[in-house]
């Protein structure tokens, strides 16, 4: 087994320890970012105290100026010059906004890079590390809750990462630079600022704590006024065999009702806090101007700074707004954090120690398997020897582990140590890399998978340096050329969950197919035949054996075929057939001598393929 | 449908939002008052630099404080009323119609559901309605509250000053120009990473329940580098996208200062000249910096609302969808209509069906699937429909239920055109019972009485205990009163199947639906659920589509469908012996014959 591309830990310790992983590649980004915000700030911040100088400068407060304004006045030609050319102040304001633009581009173009970073690396990370993970780990958990850490997870990391902290950090920056700037002009009118900005802050983490319970509520009753739209479009044939329309309306529109008046409260609470969060800010502003103007009338400040001060002011009320926000938010990353932690720690599939190539075609036995899974047995001391080269027919129900026996073969499912051996030419297969092996190994399954592509994507899937011809002749073979030939796109006619839909019966042949252009020295067909009808079943078998037989003419591969089926003229011409049943091989030999022992198969037999001729009538 | 007259698709839905006219009217009188306000508080500025400060004196500060006050007080009281109305407009025409069409869905025919997956149907009732409540109440109240502070602040601008004035007015066409340049570029370019990042969504879909494909064909490489190329895709176009949106915020910024620019060039002058006061300045300062978010907001607002008008549409042609199948208007007039059924007229129902040379295509089909089909099924009569998945076994069904109506011919029962009677009659009369057993939300006890309210729990018990279902009753904590949980997932499929069972035979209809599983079921509640529904249909007229030997091979009856139609008809023995269709299919059903002929042993 190769094992990932990309180079993760093992195992995660903690939260930071995974984050920190996933930070790789979008650290500088981050850090760019940050660097910009920085200047974003800063210079947002000097626009205000240029307008502030100009103002100073009009209204003739030069005296209050300081001195590398007063020099650049007298450099420009004195006051009066500056008055008639006003538009230089005005284009040096605008150059200090343009700068400020070219920095805000920047932020958020860095920003951007950041998340998506981020986020592309999460996401290629687990997509990686999940197709890795063993075939058993998927079988106990669900795909639905999967996808959901894969996407609603990854995104509620990224932007708590991404956008949320930096969020917060420009938050900050701007309030305590303003409160810098603030001090400078008027210390005393500066404390009057700040003291409101805990009781905002304050205020609106309490309240977003509070009303958490409040959204949390009505997220639920949205979810189930969803769910029973849901329910009574899926179940619609009942409600109207039960002619329940009247109910089902009633129920549904109870339901609405309650969840718009949790709404309506939930709003009414959001309106509340907003109102309050308004007329703290409307008080703040209103002892910001008073108070200032106290102060410029008693000539502790200047006009100009008097302006000055009420622009930073008012730089300072959204970020402290919005600041008790934002936190409230940020404290659901964690949860996400260790759901995908849950992922990440999962163990992927890997070889044993000096692992072994595929060692060559060769006879493949079972000794002694004994094999149980969720508590339940399903093989029990399986043996048998199926020799290089030969046919091997297996019968057997649901349930027989007839599957099983050749996922353990496939090393899907791990054989413990006292539970028997599979060998391959003489080689434990525990000790053979998984990769080479399921290389060699072809299984068509009985719900093949395909994938999104075309046709012919799907039937090269496993084998790049297939040509176009090698892709008909494996069609041929398995009888897919005629569907192939009603789709007016051929081989390019898009199948998978974007494309057009086949029947249960195309999508084994294109399995099949699938596998033949892999040319494997072992064929596994587990139940593989069985949405198709009894005499392509034969064509296909009949076609298969004489390519095998070409096969091994003219390149000397003696190649494995294993054919699981209920149908017994599948199994019938096989070299040699085992009946499972219950975990057992309870019969074995070719069919001859299988219909003579008037066991199960014999019984089956007869009432299979004698039925049709009257023979049902005997029963 | 396309009405040009409709204000963006608005008109149509005018019906159910001209209930809340009063409330409309008044959050957009409501939302001027505030914006009004907003547009007034500069003026204190200018009050407090003019007066205060130009003149060193403090004399009419306590006036001002209160004046700002009052101010300050009536607009939070203004407003807040202002987004309560707000708010339940949009929490309102939301519940209005999700109910509506809610409504209208339990009388839609059922061919609409043929045609349109749960998903879509479901997304018209519960995200469409939602995005349309939104735009009906904050989006245009965004419009009113900002485009009237535009329009106000233009107007005090205009009253100090109109020369200055003018300036800064200049700056809107432009504003709004490039605004809406991007915003149309935006919108594209966010639905471009929306569709970027479904596809990769499917590709871990892909990933997971491929898992086993991927790998036994050994293609975990291969799938990575596809994985890695949606997400690079995606990677660039969110760059791009990011891109447009830097530029458009650098814009905004850009021009709010060119506007701060000209009002310090223009206004600066006039001031230094005493033309001017310095307070007047400062106000056209304010005006100036605070435009340019009122007038982004605006454009941004339209633009949803424009592109809202999809969303109408889909939910409009929902209401639209005509019932195929409807009961006439003496019909109704005799019978009632579902939701307000006559049970008085309802005739008893005996019990046989008749298909009178039936012919059918289903209307989103291009072929008859049944041409002349004639049959007659006497009162307590099985037949077994039998064929592969998707073969369309269900047609007959669907035309005994009349969920579909024939295109020629009809069907009788009890020698009666089922047209002559109403739906809710016949479905009165109808048992269904489903492959995929579905209960409600809800009671076991809720689920038993859905066919028939008044049902006592001893009556309830007893069918349960005649089915061998009790023990599932039994078996729960709170008995009856159990929950079942969404869609009755707290219990296995086989106990939702007995239940399903029950439930038909607690209703005691005449004629039975019965939709067997082919669902993996262990034996012995199969050997369960096979005796149930040989109880359940003995003595009523049913149609089977049947999975399970046991009940196809005693039929009265059997049609074999393939690729839509009936291909074979006859019994059990008779068919055998044609070794066709059935014969093809029977010997595939070995798996049965092994699990009874184990039990034989």
């Amino acid at each position: 087994m190769k094992g990932k591309d990309i180079d993760t830990k093992l195992e995660y310790s903690s939260r930071m320890s995974l984050v920190s992983d996933f930070l790789k590649g979008s650290r500088h980004y981050l850090f760019l970012t940050v660097v910009f915000v920085c200047l974003l700030v800063g210079f947002e911040l000097v626009n205000p105290k240029a307008i502030g100088y100009t103002v100073d400068l009009i209204i003739g407060n030069e005296e209050q100026l300081p001195g590398f304004i007063k020099s650049f006045i007298e450099w420009m030609g004195g006051r009066e010059y500056c008055l008639n050319n006003l538009y230089i102040f005005a284009l040096i304001i605008i150059g200090i906004a343009l700068i400020g633009a070219v920095c805000r581009y920047m932020f958020k173009l860095m920003n951007t890079k950041s998340a998506e970073t981020l986020g592309k690396t999460m996401k290629d990370t687990l997509f990686d590390h999940i197709i890795h993970l063993p075939f058993s780990w998927h079988d106990q958990n669900q795909t639905g809750d999967i996808i959901q850490r894969c996407t609603t997870d990854v995104d509620m990391i990224r932007d708590f990462i991404a956008n949320q902290m930096t969020q917060v950090f420009r938050m900050v920056l701007v309030i305590s630079m303003s409160l810098v700037f603030m001090c400078r002009i008027n210390f005393v009118l500066s404390v009057a600022a700040f003291l409101f900005i805990p009781i905002v802050v304050g205020y609106s983490l309490f309240f977003h704590g509070a009303i958490g319970k409040s959204f949390m509520l009505a997220d639920t009753e949205e979810g189930n006024l969803s769910a029973i739209a849901q329910e009574n479009l899926t179940g619609v044939r009942v409600v109207r065999a039960f002619g329940k329309e009247r109910y089902e309306k009633d129920r549904f529109e109870n339901k609405n009702a309650e969840y718009t008046k949790l709404w309506v409260r939930t709003m009414r609470l959001l309106t509340q806090f907003w109102t309050i969060n308004d007329l703290i800010g409307g008080i703040e502003i209103m002892t910001v101007v008073t108070l200032g103007a106290y102060l410029t009338v008693k000539g502790t400040i200047s006009a100009g700074d008097y302006v000055a001060f009420l622009s930073f002011n008012g730089m300072m009320i959204w970020p402290t707004r919005e600041l008790g926000r934002v936190v409230s938010e940020m404290s659901k990353a964690g949860i996400s954090i260790d759901r995908l932690l849950y992922i990440m720690n999962s163990k992927i599939e890997e070889d044993s120690e000096n692992a072994v190539e595929f060692p060559g075609n060769g006879d493949i036995e079972f000794k002694n398997v004994t094999f149980s899974y969720d508590g339940a047995s399903v093989l029990q001391d399986v043996s048998w020897k199926f020799k290089k080269g030969e046919t091997i027919g297996i019968l057997g129900g649901t349930g027989s582990g007839k599957t099983t026996a050749m996922m353990l073969l496939d090393m899907f499912y791990e054989l413990g140590d006292d539970n028997g051996r599979i060998t391959i030419n003489g080689v434990d297969i525990s000790n053979i890399k998984k990769s080479s092996l399921r290389q060699n190994i072809g299984m068509v399954m009985q719900e093949p998978y395909l994938f999104s592509g075309t046709l012919e994507d799907n039937i090269k899937i496993a084998a790049d340096d297939v040509d176009h011809k090698m892709v008909m002749d494996a069609s041929r073979i398995s009888s897919l050329d005629n569907a192939i030939e009603k789709f007016t796109q051929g081989y390019d006619t898009y199948v998978g969950e974007r494309g057009v839909t086949l029947s249960g019966g195309q999508k084994q042949r294109t399995a099949i197919a699938q596998m033949l252009v892999r040319k494997p020295s072992i064929m596994i067909f587990d139940d593989s035949l069985s949405a198709v009808d009894a005499v392509t079943d034969g064509k296909i078998r009949k076609a298969l054996n004489e390519s095998i037989e070409e096969d091994r003419k003219n390149n000397n591969n003696d190649t494995t075929v294993i054919l699981i089926s209920h149908r017994i003229t599948t199994l019938m011409n096989a070299d040699r057939i085992f009946v499972l049943d219950d975990g057992k091989v309870i019969e074995s030999g070719n069919h001859d001598e299988l219909v003579s022992q008037d066991g199960m198969y014999s019984k089956i037999y007869k009432l299979q393929v004698l039925a049709g001729e009257g023979g049902l009538d005997e029963e | 449908m396309k009405n040009k007259s409709s204000f963006l698709g608005f008109g149509t839905l005018w019906p159910y939002l001209k209930k809340y006219k009063l409330m409309f009217i008044r959050m957009i009188i409501m939302g001027m008052m505030v914006s009004s306000v907003d547009a007034i508080y500069p003026l204190f500025n200018r009050y407090a630099i003019d007066h205060f400060i130009a003149y060193k004196t403090l004399d009419t500060l306590p006036m001002f404080i209160a004046l700002f006050v009052v101010f300050a007080l009536a607009q939070a009281v203004v407003n807040y009323f202002n987004v309560l109305d707000c708010s339940s407009i949009e929490l309102y025409i939301n519940r209005d119609l999700r109910n509506n069409a809610f409504e209208h869905l339990q009388d839609v025919s059922l061919s609409y559901y043929n045609q349109n997956s749960v998903g879509y149907i479901h997304a018209r009732v519960m995200s469409d309605t939602g995005k349309i409540g939104q735009m009906a109440s904050w989006r245009l109240m965004d419009i009113i509250w900002f485009g009237s502070n535009i329009l106000f602040s233009m107007i005090v601008m205009l009253i100090v000053n109109w020369k200055l004035a003018i300036w800064v007015i200049l700056i809107v066409p432009m504003a709004a120009l490039s605004i809406s340049y991007f915003q149309k570029k935006l919108l594209i370019l966010n639905r471009d990473i929306r569709e970027q990042n479904s596809k990769i969504t499917s590709n871990i879909n892909e990933g997971i329940t491929g898992v086993k494909s991927i790998k036994s064909l050994v293609i975990e490489d291969k799938m990575n580098r596809h994985f890695r190329d949606d997400t690079v895709s995606m990677y660039r176009k969110s760059l791009r996208a990011a891109h447009f949106d830097a530029m458009f915020n650098s814009t905004v910024a850009m021009l709010t200062s060119i506007a701060l620019g000209l009002v310090i060039w223009k206004g600066g002058a006039l001031s230094a000249e005493h033309m001017i006061e310095i307070g007047t300045l400062s106000i056209f300062m304010s005006y100036a910096m605070g435009m340019l978010f009122p007038i982004q907001t605006v454009v941004s607002s339209i633009s949803q609302i424009v592109a809202i008008r999809v969303n109408i549409e889909r939910y409009v042609n929902l209401l639209n969808v005509e019932g195929e199948v409807r009961d006439s208007e003496e019909v109704i007039k005799k019978y009632g209509t579902s939701f307000e059924p006559k049970y008085e007229n309802f005739e008893k129902l005996n019990g046989d069906v008749e298909f009178e040379n039936v012919s059918f295509q289903y209307p989103d089909g291009d072929e008859l699937v049944l041409e002349n089909f004639n049959l007659k099924v006497p009162k307590g009569c099985n037949v077994a429909i039998v064929g592969e998945t998707g073969a369309g076994k269900s047609t007959l069904v669907n035309l005994v239920c009349r969920f579909f109506e024939p295109t020629k011919g009809r069907v009788l029962i009890d020698g009666e055109d089922i047209k002559a009677r109403s739906l809710k009659w016949l479905h009165s009369n109808i048992g269904y019972v489903l492959q995929t057993p579905f209960l409600f939300s809800g009671t076991v006890r809720d689920n038993l009485r859905y066919g028939k309210e008044d049902i006592s729990d001893e009556k309830i018990m007893e069918s349960l205990s005649m089915i061998g279902a009790d023990s599932i009753v039994n078996k729960l904590k709170d008995g009856l009163d159990s929950n079942v949980g969404e869609s009755g997932d707290m219990l296995s499929t086989g106990e939702k199947q007995l239940l399903s069972i029950a439930r038909a035979l607690l209703a005691d209809p005449k004629i039975l639906i019965l939709d067997e599983a082919t669902a993996s079921i262990d034996t012995v509640t199969e050997k369960i659920i096979q005796n149930a529904v040989s109880k359940l249909i003995k003595g009523r007229t049913s149609f089977v589509i049947a999975h399970r030997l046991s009940t196809i091979v005693n039929s009265d009856v059997i049609l074999v469908v393939n690729e839509g139609k009936i291909v074979e008809q006859g019994n059990h023995k008779s068919l055998m012996k044609a070794r066709g269709e059935y014969y093809n299919l029977y010997t595939r059903q070995y798996e049965e014959l092994l699990i009874d002929s184990r039990k034989e042993e």
